[in-house]
This record gives structure tokens, sequence and C-alpha cells, in this order.
């Protein structure tokens, strides 16, 4: 049967696009011009200059710390409830499934502004701390969907067998269902750390003076900065995505 | 031999649904135990009470003498081999078949020692190293022997282990089973929903339908004489007849009264009395077919019929015949000299004969059975 | 026992989090401003009366169809995008849904950012354009409605593309040549077996699209202009710009309630089962 050409033509347009100004932007990181237009010469001065940026440096330093945090705590909160919602079928974890998920389709800004109101509320200063609890409390979602899709792949017969095999409850559940499941973990925690590396708008709304992060960072050097400065630092951030992604799927491909 | 693995009035439901009723079984050491029947008839149930992952309603199970009950799997001197075979996919073929060992907390060297006579045992000591995604489905089973029975079981459990392979690699496994079983000697308790295993593997067999045990017996007593209608169906096919007990004729033989046939001489496999009701089963490789009228035998039942199929099948071939209201299956092996033969083929009128101890006769109620509908022969309109 | 255990951590945790920050939004909506930034004692209603003001409908209504037509484009390109993945060779497939993903984690403050530098009056796409006559010198490309569109569908398509990819590899192509054999003509097949066959993963992907499209905020705050704004920017600027909480509060409450009643025909028409997934979750870090 002979295949439509659509499908093809439509694909390399899409590619074209999602490519075109990621690739223009790297490119633009090592041109000696200010201007994006004009092709100075090959240079890597925007990197110097960047390096030497000490507010980028500051940023950076939040945006780890948090990342790390967020990251930990999420895990473990994630990776609990999805083993009450893979364990339990009972009415109060439907409930916890809607808790769960909803967040997943809440609008950003709805997300930044209510926890904006429960802060100022509670005359919590905003700051770091701040900027945790919302992160913790979007990536928990994340998290524990992740878990629960690996849990739902795990074959259960299995934790039948080691107990047939005279391996009590705590033995089965650290030898045969933890490294089983690791790699649901892992991939849960590197997106939380994504996720929370990445986000703008809900910190945007709960940082305080002295908490910007990088994504923070940028958001003032696009509105106020040097366009080359941030060519370059996206250039570095994309190398990171990617490598960060390139391992994950092989990580996720040699255990499954 | 004594008595080993005992079930007693154990019962078993899940909901609304009885899996097991009141079932009482005991298995003997060292001899292959199978558990057949059709999917959902408790089969599986009655594994898993004795593996310690189901614990029953009612009822005790007892292992040589012990009340084991209440033991939890990983205390249970028993091991499974499970229909999946569950193996664990993060471990290698030997590390899954050392498991039991470490947990038990065997020293090194020991366990070394051992898992290497099991990799002999079941031929896979080349594979040691491979993870279980990297193996065939043959090799999968070995593992999951080896890795039941390092731990010395006193009864080995298996769940349907054949279900997942091709047919040869089924029928060469069997072979293996027999021979592992005649090396290490423990009791095997097999569950099988395949006729053909449980006739090959067992010592003795338990037929089971809607959580009842319908029948213990060997393999030849489950075949050659069904006590219901439900295993005589399930096991293998049979030709059910109406009939009624016309006449006793000493204690072997009865004449049946059957609509469409001449007086139908069988076997008393127990006592019967006139008026009985009764369905009289004939298996169909049971029947001779032939165009001429055979030779006359006070012990050979002869009627007259119309081919209305002839099934080729390979290695036998199957014949619909008519006769009256009942269409007969019966099953004729291929031999050499019949090629000679002018074959039977469709609108033949043949006749049909079997030996009155061919026969079997089965308690017949007033209201349909519905065993016998669900199991007629295929091909049955 | 266990299951409390289990659950309550992150139970309370959303509770506190999540559940009582969202009723807030109610119920500062309710409250007055107070001149100093904060909230007023007392409940009124004179700020959600305040939306009545010509202005907003106007904003709603801005947000309303710019987001239908992103989700539509997104929809119309993803389709035959995610098609084209998923019948390619099982060998390409990998390195094709990669090359989809990554732009889709790249961070999206440099995704806006690519395009800034792209639509500039001194960019590439301006210059070119310019230098082939096709559109004057004069003309911005950027600060108006159809930049902050672009940039809407760009952000978005990669979360469209990954549902209705996921919906179509499980799909059985052979159920097309059998509506081929049974006399059905291409364009047929297509949309009355494939298309109902990954529908599941065509709502996800409009809704993966269309709510966050609605609560966008950074897009039109870079892009665009005043003539421009959506629901997300004014929210922004009551809370950044003239720090009036109740305010902020109110069109929030208006965003929820026009963020739920997609939600809801979501999750009526996909039912369940797992090819509804997110796409973050299913693309992985």
């Amino acid at each position: 049967m002979k295949r439509s050409r659509i499908p093809l033509i439509v694909a390399v347009i899409c590619f074209v696009f999602l490519y075109l100004p990621i690739i223009v932007l790297v490119i633009n990181s090592f041109n000696g011009s200010r201007f994006g237009s004009v092709w100075g010469g090959f240079s890597l001065k925007w990197y110097a200059r960047l390096f030497s940026d000490r507010e980028v440096w500051f940023s950076l330093r939040n945006t780890l710390i948090i990342a790390v945090s967020a990251t930990a705590l999420s895990v473990v909160l994630g990776t609990l409830a999805a083993f009450a919602l893979h364990r339990y079928k009972t009415r109060l974890q439907v409930l916890h499934y809607t808790l769960i998920y909803t967040p997943l389709v809440v609008p950003d800004i709805l997300m930044g502004m209510s926890l904006l109101l429960l802060f100022v509320s509670v005359a919590m200063p905003l700051g770091l701390f701040t900027i945790l609890l919302a992160h913790v409390t979007f990536c928990i979602s994340y998290v524990a969907m992740v878990v629960l899709a690996r849990l739902q792949d795990f074959d259960w017969s299995l934790m039948m067998a080691a107990s047939d095999l005279g391996a009590g409850p705590w033995t089965s559940f650290r030898r045969v269902l933890l490294p089983l499941i690791m790699p649901g973990i892992v991939s849960g925690g590197l997106l939380a750390f994504t996720l929370s590396l990445d986000d703008f708008v809900i910190t945007f709304f709960v940082a305080g003076p002295g908490s910007a992060t990088l994504p923070i960072q940028i958001y003032s050097m696009i509105r106020h900065g040097s366009p080359p400065m941030i060519n370059a630092l996206s250039t570095l951030l994309l190398v990171f995505t990617f490598t960060m992604v390139w391992t994950s799927q092989r990580l996720m491909r040699r255990t499954t | 031999m004594e008595e080993f693995l005992v079930f007693d009035k154990v019962s078993k439901s899940f909901g609304d649904v009885q899996a097991l009723k009141n079932v009482s079984l005991s298995v003997k050491k060292g001899e292959i135990f199978s558990l057949l029947g059709p999917s959902g008839c408790g089969k599986t149930t009655l594994l898993r009470v004795a593996a310690g992952f189901e614990r029953p309603d009612s009822g005790r199970v007892y292992l040589d003498g012990e009340d084991i009950t209440d033991i939890p799997p990983n205390r249970r001197k028993v091991n499974t081999i499970f229909q999946n075979y569950a193996l664990f996919p993060h471990m290698s073929v030997w590390e899954n078949i050392a498991f039991g060992l470490k947990v038990a907390g065997m020293p090194g060297a020991r366990i070394t020692e051992e898992v290497n006579r099991m990799l002999a045992l079941v031929h896979m000591e080349d594979q040691a190293r491979k993870k279980p995604d990297q193996i065939s489905g043959g090799q999968k089973q070995r593992v999951a022997i080896a890795r039941a029975l390092i731990n010395k079981p006193r009864v080995l459990l298996l769940d349907e282990p054949l279900a997942a392979l091709d047919l040869k690699l089924r029928q060469r496994m069997i072979i293996e089973l027999d021979s592992i079983h005649d090396e290490v000697g423990i009791t095997f308790l097999f569950v099988t929903h395949d006729q053909g295993e449980a006739m090959s593997l067992s010592d003795q067999i338990a037929v089971m339908n809607e959580g009842n045990v319908e029948q213990v017996g060997t393999p030849v007593q489950i075949y050659e004489a069904p006590v219901s209608s439900f295993s005589a169906a399930f096991i293998g096919d049979a030709n059910f007849f109406e009939g009624m007990v016309s006449r006793v004729e000493g204690a072997d033989y009865s004449r049946l009264s059957i609509e469409g046939f001449p007086e139908v001489l069988c076997f008393n496999d127990q006592p019967r009395s006139q008026g009985d009701l009764v369905y009289l089963s004939v298996r169909p490789e049971k029947v001779r077919i032939s165009r001429d009228r055979p030779r006359d035998d006070e012990r050979v039942n002869m009627v007259e019929g119309a081919v209305e199929d002839v099934i080729y099948l390979g290695s036998h071939t199957r014949y619909w015949v008519r006769v009256d209201q009942y269409r007969l299956a019966v099953t004729r092996q291929h031999q050499r000299f019949q090629l000679d033969e002018k074959p039977v083929t469709w609108g033949d009128s043949v006749w049909l004969s079997w030996h009155a101890d061919d026969g079997f006769m089965l308690q017949r109620y007033e209201e349909k059975d519905e065993d016998l509908l669900a199991f007629l022969p295929e091909g049955e309109e | 026992m266990r299951e409390w255990l289990t659950s309550l951590p992150s139970f309370i945790w959303l509770t506190i989090l999540f559940v009582i920050p969202t009723v807030l939004v109610f119920a500062v909506a309710l409250k007055p401003a107070d001149p100093f930034g904060g909230v007023g004692a007392g409940w009124t209603l004179d700020t959600f009366r305040d939306l009545g003001d010509p202005n907003y409908p106007a904003i709603v209504w801005r947000t309303l169809w710019m987001s239908v037509v992103a989700t539509a484009v997104c929809l119309a390109a993803a389709l035959p995008f995610a098609y084209y993945i998923a019948r390619s060779d099982e060998r390409l497939r990998p390195v094709l849904l990669m090359a989809v993903v990554i732009p889709f984690w790249t961070n999206f403050l440099i995704r806006i950012f690519a395009w800034k530098v792209l639509l500039h009056p001194e960019g590439l796409v301006k210059r070119l354009l310019v230098s082939f006559h096709l559109v004057s010198p004069d003309v911005s490309l950027m600060y108006n409605e159809g930049a902050v569109l672009m940039v809407l569908i760009y952000t978005y398509l990669p979360f469209a593309v990954l549902p209705i990819y996921a919906a179509s590899e499980k799909f059985d192509f052979r159920l097309i040549e059998a509506a081929r054999d049974l006399g059905c003509r291409k364009w047929r097949a297509f949309y009355s077996v494939f298309l109902p066959g990954i529908s599941r993963g065509l709502w996800t992907a409009a809704l993966v699209v269309f709510v966050p499209a609605l609560g966008s905020y950074v897009i039109p705050d870079i892009m665009g202009g005043p003539a421009s704004e959506m629901i997300g920017n004014k929210i922004a600027q009551r809370v950044f710009v003239d720090r009036n909480l109740p305010h902020a509060s109110a069109l929030s409450a208006l965003l929820t309630i026009v963020v739920v009643l997609p939600m809801i025909v979501y999750l009526l028409r996909r039912g369940t089962g797992e090819s509804g997934k997110h796409p973050v979750v299913e693309a992985g870090p």
C-alpha cells in the first residue's frame, strides 16, 4: 500500500520549527559580534563573561540547593504515595490519586499564586525555604506517577517466589522489589530534579529578595541584560539537558 | 507408603465465589500427583493453599503429620514452580538459583557447591552468568526447577509449569521432569488443565470441577473407568447415550435399552439393578467402523449408521456417524494394510461395533446434565 | 495501618500546600485590599464586581481564543508528526523520539528567548522576510498576538506530540489495512479507524496544551505587548506591580473556573486507562 507523503513533510517541517531557533541560539553564543545578525567571528568571550558573572554563580548555587533538597524530599514522599496508590484500592486512595493527579494539570501561575497567598497569610518570609516547599509540592506528583507506572509493570509473583524460597517480607522487599523498581525511583528523581531546575513561574511568585534561582536570573537577563550572555548560558543548559535526557533514556532502556 | 501431604476438608471463598468446597485429598510420599481440571475449578487455589499463599477459610493442611495451615510460605518446606516461572529479572541464573540458600544464610562456599550441582542436574552449566531475559523458555523452566529444588523441599508444587512452552518443548520437558523426579525422589504436586500432561506424568490424578474433587485415581482408572460424566467428558472424548438398565446379567454385565439401538451389553463397574437410569459412554477410539457387518460375538455390540463427516487428522481419521438421534464420534488409527481398502466416506452406510468391556455406565438423573452438555466432543452439533 | 503510614505524608503535604492554598484563592478574592499590599479585614464582593470592567472580558476572550488556536494548530501538526514517528523504522524511532523530547526538556525561558532573537527587528527571520520583500522593514514581528501565538505553539507542540505518539505506537496498524480491505478509501480509513483508535491520546494532547495555554504568563509577557495580554499577565501585574492580592485572587479564581471546565470534559471523555498519561511522565527526563 502506498503511504501518504504528508506525515513525512509535516515531520520535517516540525523538526525544522523545533530546532531552528535553538540552533541559531547556539551559533550566536560563539558569535564575536554583539548583534545576532552579523557574524563577528568565532569567539568564546561570552562564555568567559558568563563565568565571571557573580550573580549567575549565586543563582546557580541557589538553584542547586533547592533542586537537590526538593528531589530528595519529593522522592521519599512520592515513592511512599505510589506504594499506597498501588497497594490499596480503597476510597481513600481514590481521593489520594485525585490529590496527586490534579497538580499535574493545574497551570503554574495558579499554583504560584495560591502558594504565595498561603505564605503571605501565615506571614512566612519568602525565600529559599518557600521555594523549596513549592518545588516539593509539584514534584511529588511527578515522582509518584513515574514510580506508580513502574509498580504497575512489576510482576507480583516475584514477591511470592521470594517468600516461597524462604525470604521474609523485609528480605523480599530489599532483594527483589526495591532493586526492580529502583529505575522508576531514579527516573522519578531525575524528573523532579529537572523540573525543579527549570521552574520559573511558581518560583517567581514565591521567591524573596536574595533567593533568585537560575531561571529567575535568566528572566531578568532577558528583560534587561545582554543577549549574547544568555546565548552562552542557554547553550550550556542545552548541553546539560541533552546529557540528562540521553543518560536517563540509556538508564531506562538498560533496565526494562 | 504413608500419606504425606494431606488436605483435610479445605474450603476457600473469594467474595461470592467458592473456589474450594470441602476438599480432602492425600498425596503419598514420592509420587507425582496431578490436579487436573478446567480453569476456575479450584486446582490453582488448592496449590496456593499448599504453598501458603492462601489461607483456607476452614480445614487444615498437614505435611508429614505436621499441621502447616498457619505457617507462612517462607517457613514451609515446600517450593513452587510458578506458571510464568517468576525468575528474578535483575539476577543472573546463578543468583536466582542461589537465592533460597543465601536467604537461609548458608556459607558461600557451600552455596557455590550446591548451585553447581543443581546447574548440572538441569544441564545449565554454561548459562549460569546469563540473565533470565537472555535464555529461552525451556531454559527458564529449568532454572525455575533448579531454584526450587536446591532448597530440598519436601513437596515441589508445579503450577501449570509447561503452559508457556510450545508443543515440542512441552513434550521434551515432560520427559525431563519425569527423569528429574526419578533422580530427586521428591513428592510433586502438579497443577494442569492438560490431560495429556497429567496422563503422561502422574502416579495419581485428582480431577477437579467447580471446587470439588470429582475423582482420584491412576491415569488408567480415570480414563477407563470415570465415575462421573464430568471426568468422562473432560478426560478424552466420549460419546454419551441415554439409556436404562433393562436386565442385569450376573454380576458382571447389564443389558441396556437405548432409543434407536439394539439392546446393548455393558460391563458393570458397580452393581446395577433393573430400571436404573444411566448414560452409556463409549470413547471414540474404542468404536470400530467397517463397511461389512463384523462377525457375531456375544460380547460385541453392533449398530448400523450413516457417515456424515470425515475429518482426516494425519495420525488418525475422525468419523461422525448418524445413528437415529445420535451423532457418534469414531476414531480410527491408520495402519498400513487399511490404505488398500476402499476408504469409508460421506454418506456410506457403515457398521459400528464395540466390546461390552469398553463401554461404561454413569448414573443419570432426571434433569439434564450440564457438565455433559458443556463437554461434548468437538464438532458436535 | 500501613496504608495510613504510606499515604499520610503526601496526603498531608498536598492538603496543606495544594488544597488549602487553592481554597485561599477563593477566600482572598472575597476580601478587600488594604493599601499596604496586604489583605484587609471583612468580606466584600467588590473585587469580583471590578472584573466587570470592560478590560477584562476582552482579555478573557483573547486568552480563550488564543488557547483554542494554539491547541488546534498543535494537534493538527502533532497528529501527522506523531504518526510519522510511530510508523518509522524501529531503529530510527528512539532517535526521532529523543529529538522531540530534547526541546521539551529545554528550559522554557530559553525557548522563548530563542524566538525573541529570531523575531527581533535585527533577527534572522525578519531580515529574511524583508530581503524577500514579504514584509516591509517597518513591520514589527514582535509584541503582537501573532508572536505570542507562535511561541505558544512552539512551546506546547512537543506536549501534544508525546501522548499522540504513545497512543499511535500502541495502535494496531493492521486495522487500517483491514478497513482498506473492506473497501474504505484512505481518508475514510484514517478518520473512521485510526482517529477513534487513538482518541485517548488526542484528548490528552488537547488537555495538556489547552490548560497550560490558558494559564500562560511568561510567553505573552516577553513576546507580547499591551494589546496581547492574557489573564496570566493580569494576575502577575496585580501581584508584582499593584500589590493587590485580592484582585489577583479574583482573577485566579476566574482562571481556575475556566481551567476546571475543560478538565471535566477531558475526564469524561478519557475514561480510565493508561494511554492518558501526562506527557511529562511519559517522556521521562
